[in-house]
């Protein structure tokens, strides 16, 4: 390596320092370790769930830095300095009214797939309040459910939005 | 070293340069060993299938601030796309939707949100079957490589004449893709169109991806048509005997039929176990003369 160059050191195991559910931590684990492992295996955080590990079936959604990422395909050397959200962190303040849209609507029927669905859900609206249909469609693509048929999922976006209106609504007037 | 569930190991080292010299510099020191990583998404589908094992190093490039640019330059119609602009990066800019739009359509229809968050423009190009690269066809793409002397430029249809069969250029890292846009003669019009056909509508290897932008005077007749066709294991490329023959007819059901036979003669896809090379050429063949009608309406 040349003389010039600043000295490089390579990272094997060492202090990962990320944000966690709004809490600062250091991750003490291998540098490629996947995400979801060390949430589910290393943090016992077991919300993020397990299914394809290629990305395709958006089960082990989480939000880095507030934009949705599966967790299967995220090297923990990838949230150094960035802020993760998982599902427990959605609902650290009690229920998210996505997750209660969700209840209500019927948007789930085993629930694997369900926190996957909040996450993405959550990203959308957190970034676009009211989406058009198409948006919706685009924000869920990569989330797979093998159970609902999609429709009691899409209600339950639906009246998401209609909720978070009516409560930004009122906080305006009270406001 | 750690091997999870699968037995992909995952303690490899992992470098961090913080310019491209200093990457190429440890490639060069690491060979094989050594595999430069960015969104890491195909890497990671690869080491959980088989299709490759992890590497012992992996040279993070994610922090070299060159990689990142976005360059547009609105005199002379060109744009400059860091390999390490995400394709959520190029899919959400209202710039690149305006001067290159086929590139935005492009990057709407890889994989999902979540996985266009990490997947780079550069990762999507290397895999030499992506599906930027029919849009990316269109616009005169050059690669600019670092190749650890003064920098090389390749037009990207030469990389992909001999990559597969070449491998040298693995030693250099790819810096960022220049696209130039096409200019527009007086009192025409511009078509463009992209699309993907595929057995689902997302996360399938498509069976044809389409790109294609002409310009139609009053009369219909075609002028700078450029044609590229892709998807599944094909590698993408442009249909020069196709546009050769379309520029300076009329749009017509006479020239649609015929450019449809030639498309049908002379493309030629690969075919796999699912969807066999004659199945391919008919679809590329039916949406280019699809679009052609699209174009004339």
């Amino acid at each position: 390596m040349k003389d010039s160059m600043r000295p490089l050191t390579p990272l094997e195991a060492s202090s990962i320092p990320c944000t966690l559910n709004g809490h600062e931590i250091n991750l003490n684990v291998p540098p490629a370790k996947r995400l979801l492992h060390v949430l589910r295996d290393d943090l016992a955080m077991t919300g993020t769930k397990r299914s394809c590990d290629i990305g395709r079936c958006g089960a082990c959604m989480v939000m880095v830095d507030g934009v949705p990422v599966n967790s299967c395909l995220t090297m923990a050397y990838q949230c150094s300095g960035k802020s993760i959200t998982t599902i427990e962190g959605v609902s650290a303040g009690g229920i998210d009214p996505i997750q209660r849209a969700f209840l209500e609507e019927g948007g789930f029927q085993c629930g694997y797939c369900t926190p996957g669905m909040i996450i993405s859900v959550k990203a959308l609206l957190d970034h676009n309040p009211d989406p058009t249909p198409l948006q919706i469609e685009e924000a869920l693509s990569g989330n797979i459910c093998r159970c609902t048929g999609y429709g009691g999922i899409k209600r339950a976006v639906q009246k998401a939005i209609e909720w978070r209106k009516e409560s930004y609504e009122s906080e305006s007037i009270s406001g | 070293m750690a091997a999870n569930a699968q037995g992909v190991a995952e303690a490899p080292f992992v470098w961090h340069p913080r310019s491209a010299a200093e990457a190429w510099q440890l490639k060069a020191t690491l060979g094989a060993e050594g595999v430069f990583t960015a969104g890491g998404t195909l890497l990671r589908t690869q080491w959980e299938s088989g299709l490759a094992a992890m590497p012992n190093h992996l040279i993070n490039i994610g922090e070299i601030e060159e990689l990142h640019g976005l360059e547009l330059d609105s005199e002379t119609g060109t744009g400059g796309f860091g390999a390490m602009l995400t394709l959520s990066d190029i899919r959400t800019s209202p710039q690149v939707n305006t001067r290159f739009p086929l590139l935005t359509e492009a990057a709407r229809s890889i994989a999902a949100p979540s996985i266009r968050n990490l997947a780079t423009i550069g990762g999507n190009v290397l895999s030499m079957v992506g599906d930027s690269i029919p849009a990316l066809l269109i616009y005169d793409p050059v690669l600019h490589w670092h190749d650890g002397s003064n920098g090389l430029k390749e037009p990207l249809s030469e990389w992909l004449s001999t990559a597969p069969v070449h491998a040298a250029w693995k030693e250099r890292l790819l810096i960022s893709i220049e696209l130039t846009q096409p200019t527009m003669d007086s009192n025409t019009k511009r078509f463009v169109a992209y699309h993907k056909v595929g057995r689902r509508d997302a996360f399938t290897p498509s069976v044809v991806t389409a790109a294609l932008s002409m310009q139609l005077d009053s009369d219909t007749r075609l002028s700078d048509v450029r044609l590229a066709l892709g998807g599944g294991q094909t590698i993408p490329h442009r249909l020069e005997t196709a546009e050769l023959f379309l520029n300076g007819q009329l749009a017509n059901k006479k020239t649609i039929t015929e450019v449809y036979a030639l498309i049908l003669e002379q493309y030629e896809p690969k075919g796999d176990a699912f969807v066999p090379v004659s199945y391919r050429k008919k679809a590329a063949a039916n949406l280019i003369a699809s679009e052609l009608w699209k174009a004339v309406r």
